[in-house]
């Protein structure tokens, strides 16, 4: 019965319909605000849950696929034998085992962001109306299948985000938000670049017709992944009307086009040594937005180097495989030597994101099954845990006025919930087994293993400075004798403890049972690997 | 016949049931919640009996069942358990430990506010040790071998409001890493060099110990050296002992439980375990035997020159630890795993022991005691079966363990045989010392102290009856316990000469502990009076602390420091630069900005003709 709702367009559009009704809203009943935002949250929670659930790996993906075409340009041009040629613009929303995973992350981050923004003291209604507009934009990233709609979904999230650490950021809170958008519209300027090469060469269909060729360009994701896995049909179609256009993507262009990517994604990963405006972020923006941010903002990068990299260009891929393993290997061990050395605690769980993404690099450039489902895992892991570290943060801060590490000491004592939260969390941020940190590194490390030993055995060490940094901080701030001016604070309240027992909770779940999402991501990879294999076997 | 073992995952399920119950009721459950935790381990207790039984009357097949964790087109990864007399016996060793610690903590940490939470963190100890012991593969194992480490580290740190306790449980958890980063990529070694990914302990013991030549012998030999060196993180062997000791900053119940009988017996059990690809490979073995050998030796002299009475109790566990891997390293898996049975009653009861002597004198220091002996007589009685069994004297349980580990040793090498005698010969000595300073003369520091209750004392009666009489299932003259345990393995049988010298060394090390500690015919500071700088090299611990924070700590720390600076200043710098730049275009454009049309049309116009340029560039791509 699922198949008969469009479910996708749901997803897609409730943040917007909670968008409007905060809009009527009173902008002073900040109580009111704040549950009409969390309802419109919980939507596509919902949505996604029951997508999830219902998710049939064997089915194909049509199910779960909307398309339309949005509007539809002819292009004047000369054509040999009076062909047309039109540009489209499409509507088109998918999921499968890469993205559904990346959408019910987003759907959780996104409520618990909404649950822990209780911390926030001024202007709710703005707030809230970038909030859910920074959500929609997420749910389109991971749901658009169409080339140009995926770029604006992207730069959807930028705008909102830019002034939601920009107005209720800390006291480097503007200079962080400029930093922000210069890096990222470079980012994006790379991904536009990209995306123009690949669909003026590979993003059309040719039908013959009684007048000629018919030629219709679009940014079609299944357009493209069906003419770049096979070059020689799509040229050999129309390779007259092609060659006269001079529209041919040669290797060289390739190349180009997946060297665009990677910077592109690279920075919003944030890969060495793109990462300090990410710094800045984690220090300077509000807790809760914090949680988006290192929750889901980050894997829109890995998502775009899997979805546009891997699957467009496998062979591209397959030849930076070895330079992207060491960029992960240089974030892993200069995350983790630096998360060694802060004195802020949100400063060493930013360089701990650096080097957990470097593990999601690893699983990337292993490129067989193993690999690429430890980064996806990785990337849910480390969405739903740094989401669960902030959210701490946040509260920590509400009680303490400071996130420094020496200023903090023995509250275990005075906030026991807190922090045996904090320790879990951070347990499960070093990859102990039976918390979902583990099943991440264990795949991207076991993939990346078969094919370069030496990288993964030097990457494997990450380990060890991540129970050195953890240990260190955790322990700075709950354990020893209570510092003085703590001894009063009161432990979690009943509003800030459901999310972080939620959080928990999952990241439990996937620790012990990891095949509630590897069954859904297996059956994602199956395309991009047959691919690889041929290529390798051929 | 429906087999017992069927049900064999049951046992590490009913203590994580119980942390799972105490966690959710927080500090609520109080001193109630300590009967959860003791209940269930009861219920393992009885179930590893159980099974064991089963096991001795010889009807019982081996058993294992498995479960697919992560599935995937081209492997799958799964846990599993196995039951085979090898785990049996573990499981009633660590079953066993865990039921007496349980009941003798309910004395000793009955003041505490947190005891739940200490019961609940033992009870998810003794859930992850006999789910180790279970594993039927490697990723079983190393997912309840970190589970283990976490405990520990939980249970080291329990008094966290102490600086000491703090920077010991995170000494524990980080030292005990470097070994697993060895075993995780021994683990993904046999994983890619295994045929059909197989992490299973059967297909490893038929791989490396029937078809020799399916892995080259490089290759095992490097799977070999990385899984001990895991071995040698857990179990605390030079060069990465020196968590141990610090460990003892956790309640003692836990020093007993951990850190004496089962968690540090991890890393020989993880050996004995895969020991086809250590025999497959000489240089593997003669690794283990020397770092064993060296290990025996080095901490029963670091023992000789402590005076935290647990600090020594450390140190002699991770001088016989020593034992044991020097036992494998000769190829002897039957005395390592007797002398680890052995080992794992009497150290028990040696912490159990000093718990209740700490119990009635709050203080650690031997020097500060004294006289104990009239005041505590079943502590007194049941320390000294305990010191008697690991000074190795007949007819004590350590003495039949402990020869069968040198009748190896001298078989292999006669080295490694004096080696162990000499640490004999030392491991007496210390053990004679502690003994006489905290028992006999009379009482230098608190006088008012008691014999504890007896739901501390009669732990140690049971400890001490195993301590006399576990060493008979493995005698020189009946081999009952190695021929169950490894069916058609080979041992050396103890000659005359293994037993007479050990015994000497025993009696001598004794003798001379009693002559200078209880009788005072031999001063005291006969050694340090001459060899000052000897003794301070002993008191230091060698100084491989203080080697470690020069070679590695500080360096690490000064590159972070660095790194720090150039992250700042060089790679943020460079985008400062970028950022600068496009404000003066910012402002350039705000310039241009004048509102005349023709400007701006200007502008679009070369926009266009850039744009049109890099089309047209894109030919020659």
């Amino acid at each position: 019965m699922i198949e008969d709702i469009p479910v996708l367009s749901l997803i897609l559009l409730s943040p917007l319909v909670g968008l409007l009704i905060v809009l009527l809203l009173p902008g002073q009943r900040s109580n009111w605000l704040r549950t009409a935002a969390v309802v419109f949250t919980l939507i596509p929670l919902a949505l996604s849950l029951w997508l999830f659930a219902s998710f049939q790996p064997g089915a194909g993906g049509a199910a779960y696929a909307e398309h339309y075409t949005w509007l539809s340009i002819p292009l004047n041009k000369e054509m040999v034998n009076g062909g047309s040629m039109n540009l489209n613009f499409d509507y088109s929303l998918s999921v499968d085992g890469i993205s559904l995973p990346l959408l019910l992350l987003t759907a959780i981050v996104s409520t618990m962001a909404a649950l822990a923004s209780v911390h926030i003291r001024k202007r709710w209604k703005l707030f809230y109306v970038l909030f859910l507009l920074l959500e929609t934009g997420m749910y389109g990233v991971f749901l658009a299948r169409d080339l140009i709609e995926f770029f604006i979904f992207f730069e959807l999230t930028l705008i909102p985000m830019f002034f939601l650490i920009g107005i209720w950021g800390y006291y480097g809170r503007e200079k962080a938000a400029t930093r922000f958008l210069v890096y990222n519209g470079l980012g994006s300027a790379a991904m536009l670049l990209a995306f123009l090469i690949l669909i003026a060469t590979a993003g059309f269909t040719a039908v013959q017709q009684d007048t000629g060729f018919q030629i219709d360009f679009s940014g079609s994701y299944d357009v493209l992944l069906k003419n770049l896995a096979d070059p020689a049909s799509y040229a050999n179609n129309a390779s007259a009307e092609m060659a006269d256009l001079g529209l041919y993507l040669s290797d060289s262009l390739k190349w180009t086009a997946f060297v665009l990517l990677l910077v592109a994604f690279g920075v919003k990963i944030p890969i060495f040594p793109f990462h300090t405006w990410m710094l800045r972020v984690h220090t300077e923006a509000p807790p809760s937005i914090v949680m988006i941010h290192s929750g889901v903002l980050l894997k829109m990068g890995v998502y775009g180097l899997i979805r546009f990299g891997a699957f467009l260009l496998p062979a591209q891929l397959e030849s930076w495989s070895t330079a992207i393993a060491i960029l992960g290997v240089i974030n892993i061990l200069y995350g983790a030597v630096l998360a060694c050395v802060q004195k802020e605690f949100k400063l060493v769980l930013a360089y701990s994101s650096i080097s957990h993404m470097g593990i999601v690099l690893l699983g990337i450039a292993s490129l067989n099954e193993a690999g690429l489902e430890g980064a996806l895992y990785q990337s849910v892991s480390h969405g739903l845990i740094s989401a669960l570290l902030f959210l701490i943060v946040g509260s920590l801060y509400e009680r303490t006025n400071t996130t420094q590490l020496d200023e903090l000491g023995g509250l275990a004592k005075s906030v026991p919930f807190l922090s045996g939260i904090l320790l879990t969390a951070g347990l499960a941020s070093l990859g102990l087994p039976g918390l979902s940190g583990f099943v991440g590194e264990f795949l991207s490390f076991l993939g990346l293993f078969g094919s370069m030993k030496w990288i993964t055995a030097i990457g494997v060490f990450g380990i060890l400075f991540a129970a050195v940094y953890v240990l260190r901080s955790v322990l700075n701030i709950t354990y020893g004798p209570l510092k003085e001016p703590f001894a009063g604070i009161k432990d979690a309240r009943f509003i800030e403890a459901v999310p972080m027992v939620a959080l928990t909770a999952l990241i439990v779940l996937l620790g012990v049972y990891p095949s509630v999402l590897t069954d859904v991501m297996q059956h994602g990879f199956g395309g991009l690997l047959e691919q690889i294999s041929q290529r390798t076997g051929g | 016949m429906s087999s017992l073992a069927e049900y064999a995952w049951l046992v590490p399920v009913f203590p994580a049931a119980a942390f799972a119950v105490l966690t959710a009721m927080g500090r609520g459950a109080g001193r109630g919640g300590a009967w959860i935790g003791t209940l269930a381990s009861l219920a393992s207790l009885v179930l590893s009996l159980m099974l064991a039984g089963q096991r001795l009357s010889g009807t019982a097949v081996e058993y294992s069942n498995h479960f697919d964790w992560i599935r995937a087109g081209g492997f799958t990864l799964s846990l599993g358990y196995e039951v085979t007399n090898l785990t049996v016996l573990m499981l009633v060793v660590v079953s066993l430990v865990s039921f007496l610690v349980n009941l003798y903590s309910h004395g000793y940490m009955k003041d505490d506010e947190r005891i739940s939470t200490f019961f609940a963190y033992v009870a998810l100890f003794s859930s992850s040790m006999l789910g180790l012991v279970l594993s039927y593969n490697l990723l079983t194992m190393y997912i309840f071998w970190e589970l283990v480490g976490v405990c520990s580290f939980l249970l080291v740190g329990f008094y966290f409001r102490k600086p000491e306790a703090k920077a010991a449980a995170k000494k524990a958890f980080i030292v005990t890493r470097i070994g697993d980063i060895g075993l995780l990529i021994a683990i993904l070694l046999l994983f890619w060099y295994m045929p059909n990914h197989s992490l299973d302990f059967t297909e490893i013991h038929n791989v490396f110990g029937t078809q020799t030549g399916v892995i080259s012998m490089g290759i095992t030999t490097l799977i070999a050296l990385l899984i001990f060196l895991g071995a040698v993180g857990k179990s605390g062997q030079f060069p990465l002992h020196v968590w141990l000791p610090d460990a003892m900053e956790g309640p003692t119940p836990i020093s007993a439980l951990i850190h004496a009988a089962t968690m540090v017996a991890a890393g020989v059990f993880l050996v004995t375990r895969t020991f086809d690809i250590f025999e497959a490979s000489q240089a593997a073995m003669t690794t283990v035997a020397v770092i064993g050998a060296f290990t025996a030796i080095f901490a029963a002299t670091i023992g000789l020159a402590q005076n935290d009475i647990k600090r020594i109790l450390a140190y002699s566990t991770v001088s016989q630890l020593g034992y044991m891997m020097l036992a494998l390293g000769v190829g002897s898996e039957t005395g390592a795993m007797f002398h680890l049975f052995t080992h794992a009653f009497f150290k028990a009861l040696l912490f159990l022991g000093a718990g209740s002597v700490i119990h009635a004198v709050h203080t650690q220091d031997i020097r500060e005691m004294g006289g104990l002996g009239r005041k505590m007589k079943i502590t007194a009685g049941t320390f000294g079966i305990g010191a008697l069994a690991l000074s190795g004297i007949p007819p004590f349980a350590g003495f039949w363990s402990k020869d069968a580990v040198l009748a190896a040793a001298l078989e292999a090498n006669p080295i490694y045989f004096i080696v162990g005698v000499i640490a004999a010969f030392f491991t007496a000595l210390y053990m004679a010392r502690l003994f006489f300073l905290v028992f006999a003369g009379s009482p230098r520091g608190a006088s008012h102290a008691h014999e504890s209750p007896a739901v501390m004392t009669v732990p140690l009666l049971v400890l001490a009856v195993l301590a006399v009489i576990a060493g008979f299932v493995q005698t020189p003259f009946s081999e009952w316990f190695g021929e169950w345990l490894f069916p058609g393995a080979e041992e050396e049988h103890a000659s005359v000469l293994v037993i007479v010298v050990s015994i000497v060394a025993g009696l001598l090390g004794i003798y001379l502990g009693w002559l200078i500690y209880a009788k005072g015919s031999v001063r005291r500071d006969v050694v340090s009076s001459r060899m000052p700088g000897l003794v301070r090299l002993l008191e230091r611990k060698y100084y491989v602390d203080e080697l470690y924070d020069l070679v590695f700590v500080r360096p690490l720390g000064g590159l972070g420091k660095l790194l720090n600076v150039i992250d700042d200043y060089v790679v943020d710098g460079a985008v400062r630069v970028v950022g600068q730049s496009a404000s003066a275009i910012g402002r350039l454009n705000t310039r241009l900005q004048s509102g005349q049309l023709q400007t701006y049309a200007l502008t679009a116009l070369i926009g266009l003709v850039i744009l049109a340029l890099a089309i047209a560039g894109r030919r020659f791509w």
